[in-house]
């Protein structure tokens, strides 16, 4: 009875929405203007992975720039996409053109991209192995929290019981504390739009078990 | 919309790598176990009409088309069930929910696991005969476990319902694909994961989708070639009914029927996104040539201020004729639903008194409300309805920002765990859930296929949760007697002519029960939740108990992937 929903984009021209991405990225957050500085976005255009079908290759290289070259983001509030679900990754990017939900940054990126296109994507992604971002499992006092607050509201009824996600549901179990954190946030506020039923569950959850929830699953 | 098509391209695991699609499968798990032929006679359709009185095969889901879960042979009974024990046990590799009711043919079982995949067992011995690894789509919407209930033979086909809203038909023998239909589209938050009934070459299924705001619907497909043959929306475009203000039991349910109205002549009906999803099996009436099933909840689950009007045709019982699709006659249970209490174990085809005593035919469903209804199969009246099983308190208390306290919780009473009755007795069997709950309400807009609560239901952490057996006479209302488990009740039960009723618990006990006074007389333990329905065989002159044991993703049960049949000595 419950469940909820995330996803990416997909690309069509690839380097004008990334070039597009990068020029107007200055007055975005301070993670963002180090990382340009950096220039690892360019470092990640140059070095696609050759083994796959011109046009996905061609699209999948301006996500390595913040969805890290090795699967791991380039910052903590950034999305583990690596062995993601790939139905998940789908309906985020379809979700980021629709403009269900809001992003600067991935909306110009999927402007252009079709279906196909995204379902490529996503598909591209969801076979690359999930990365370890090592984050340190939880102490039992944040786990049993958590797991209460697991089977007040029931998280694996989708999540499934290992956290693996499914088709369009997403996996969480190794996903980057930060922006777990995050999107619970943004569930709760509604600046993520794009899934009022985790709105719901997320409300109807305490702040600070939540809290313990993200810190959890961050470290399986 | 149903896009038809034929696709011949077998996936079938002929003993050659298998690619994972999901972490609770194993790759490649048919690298040691190569496809047998699976030797049955095809199933006709006067062996299915008369499954009620075969001692050897299981071929319906529920038993038989009246779906009473009674098994007639007596082999294993009262006085020897405590020497059963394990015949053998199958693994599926397949670890998460299974809530699989096996059909056996011949000595052939077909069992089902979460994420559609389809297995043909050797029912004497356990061994795999193939292995149906359905290839699923990107795309799957589903808010309570990636199960499958089973499947269901005509002649040489093996019907199969997938978790990407796929129709299936395989060969029975070798599990190839005979032909697929799409079903609906997934990214609308359509799935399947009842089993079809088939009767008279019709392919009957439903759809899940009730948290997603889908229009639901019950249709027929064609079983020789997967083509349509009939739709009915449960969702009419005239949706509103009359106001009722009480529930079938008579108390109110604290309708504002003005503020109803007020928004009904502001946005219109809302029967496109009014939910409505049918995802358990429909019971055939052979004689009236009817089919009886029930409706779920209306979308979005617990905001009822988006939907105005009863909601027709959610929450009912509905009769069709099974030629045309055409409505005959429905019965709504719980008009414009706010607490996710809906109609979801399937209906059973029984004869029962009416109330002057005269034995007419009826039909049955146990609720998530934990009382049993019986209806007259006529028109579909309410006759009378039970004792409650589970406590109830605060109904109907409407859910609010803060969250209401209710009882029953959102799964019940009784959830889709199909019912068992024994005639001769006029007892109903029936597994519930005791899990106090909060009711919290909060409005969003449609989200385009997303999950659609409009609220949430959630267990209080502080309150103990439990579950019970439960024997109703269905022809007094009241409760015979009654077992009290530890947890939760959730998977099914199997009644016998050995006066036994068989179920199994999350805590992974499976059980055999005097049908008369509910004394128990036999157990074991599984090693995982046994939160399926039970059926029964017999092959070689000797009857078989068997059940899957593999937990429950919606309660959260611990998991498993065994398939386990027992027999006498």
């Amino acid at each position: 009875m419950h469940e909820c929903h995330v996803t990416i984009a997909k690309a069509g021209p690839v380097a004008a929405p990334l070039l597009f991405s990068l020029t107007g990225m200055k007055s975005m957050v301070g993670n963002w203007m180090g990382m340009i500085s950096r220039g690892i976005i360019l470092g990640a255009l140059l070095s696609a992975a050759p083994a796959l079908a011109q046009g996905v290759a061609e699209k999948v290289k301006v996500c390595a720039g913040c969805h890290g070259q090795d699967g791991k983001p380039i910052d903590k509030a950034i999305p583990i996409i690596w062995g993601q679900q790939a139905g998940y990754i789908y309906i985020q990017l379809r979700d980021f053109k629709r403009g269900d939900r809001k992003n600067e940054i991935m909306q110009p990126i999927v402007a252009s991209f079709e279906k196909n296109d995204m379902l490529a994507i996503a598909e591209y992604f969801a076979q690359k192995p999930w990365p370890n971002l090592g984050q340190p499992r939880s102490a039992k006092d944040v786990a049993q929290r958590a797991l209460s607050a697991e089977h007040s509201v029931g998280c694996t009824g989708c999540h499934l019981e290992q956290f693996q996600g499914d088709g369009t549901v997403p996996r969480l179990a190794g996903q980057s504390r930060d922006y777990l954190a995050k999107t619970i946030a943004d569930f709760r506020t509604r600046a993520r739009g794009n899934n009022p039923g985790m709105t719901d569950l997320m409300r109807a959850t305490p702040p600070d078990d939540l809290a313990a929830l993200a810190e959890y699953l961050a470290g399986l | 919309m149903n896009r038809y098509s034929i696709a011949c391209a077998a996936f079938v695991s002929l003993g050659f790598t298998l690619a994972a699609s999901n972490a609770q499968e194993i790759a490649n798990p048919d690298q040691w176990s190569p496809a047998r032929e699976a030797k049955i006679s095809p199933v006709t359709q006067d062996e299915l009409n008369a499954a009620d009185k075969s001692t050897t095969n299981f071929l319906l889901t529920n038993g038989n088309y009246a779906q009473t879960r009674f098994y007639p042979a007596k082999q294993i009974n009262r006085d020897n069930v405590k020497n059963l024990h394990v015949a053998w046990i199958f693994q599926t590799q397949v670890k998460e929910s299974l809530e699989t009711s096996p059909i056996v043919v011949d000595g052939v079982m077909y069992v089902t696991t979460s994420f559609s995949h389809v297995y043909a067992i050797d029912a004497k011995t356990g061994q795999q005969l193939w292995h149906y690894a359905h290839k699923m789509g990107p795309v799957t919407t589903y808010c309570c476990g990636p199960n499958n209930r089973g499947v269901q033979v005509l002649g040489d086909k093996v019907y199969l319902a997938t978790l990407d809203s796929k129709l299936v038909a395989l060969n029975a023998k070798t599990g190839e694909v005979v032909w697929t239909t799409d079903i609906a589209d997934p990214e609308q938050g359509y799935s399947e994961t009842m089993a079809p009934t088939v009767v008279k070459d019709k392919v009957l299924i439903g759809t899940n989708g009730g948290e997603y705001g889908i229009r639901g619907f019950l249709r027929a497909y064609d079983a020789k070639t997967g083509k349509l043959v009939w739709n009915f929306d449960t969702i009419p475009e005239n949706s509103v009914g009359v106001w009722a203000t009480k529930d079938a039991t008579g108390r109110d349910m604290h309708r504002d029927i003005q503020a109803e109205k007020d928004q009904l002549a502001k946005i219109g009906d809302p029967y496109k996104r009014l939910g409505g999803g049918v995802w358990q099996n429909p019971a055939v009436d052979l004689a009236a040539n009817r089919i009886y099933f029930v409706v779920g909840n209306p979308s979005p689950d617990l905001d009822g201020s988006l939907r105005p009007g009863d909601n027709l045709y959610t929450d009912s019982l509905v009769s069709l004729d099974l030629d045309t699709g055409k409505m005959a006659c429905h019965f709504q249970y719980i008009a414009h639903d706010v607490w996710d209490l809906d109609a979801v174990s399937p209906p059973v085809l029984v004869n029962v008194q009416d109330k002057s005593g005269k034995t007419i035919p009826g039909v049955i469903h146990a609720g998530k409300t934990g009382h049993i209804y019986v209806h007259n199969r006529k028109d579909c009246s309410l006759i009378r309805f039970s004792e409650a099983m589970v406590p109830q308190e605060n109904m109907w208390t409407l859910p609010t920002k803060e969250g209401a306290r209710m009882l029953p919780g959102a799964n019940g009473g009784v959830e889709w765990s199909p019912i068992a009755t024994d005639p001769g007795q006029a007892l109903a069997y029936a597994i519930n859930l005791h899990q106090p709950m909060t009711y919290r309400v909060d409005s969003s807009p449609y989200p385009n296929g997303k999950l659609w609560l409009g609220g949430a239901f959630t267990a209080i952490p502080t309150e103990k949760q439990s579950g019970n057996i439960t024997a109703v006479n269905y022809n007094s209302g009241k409760i015979k007697w009654q077992v009290k488990t530890p947890e939760p009740m959730i998977g099914g039960i199997l009644a016998t002519a050995g006066g036994l009723v068989f179920a199994g618990e999350g805590n992974g006990k499976f059980a055999a029960y005097n049908s008369s006074n509910g004394k128990e007389l036999w157990n074991f333990h599984a090693g995982a939740g046994v939160n399926a329905p039970p059926s029964s065989y017999t092959v070689g002159g000797k009857q078989y108990v068997v059940v899957g044991a593999g937990g429950n993703t919606q309660v959260n049960f611990r998991r498993g992937d065994s398939i386990v049949a027992f027999t006498l000595d």
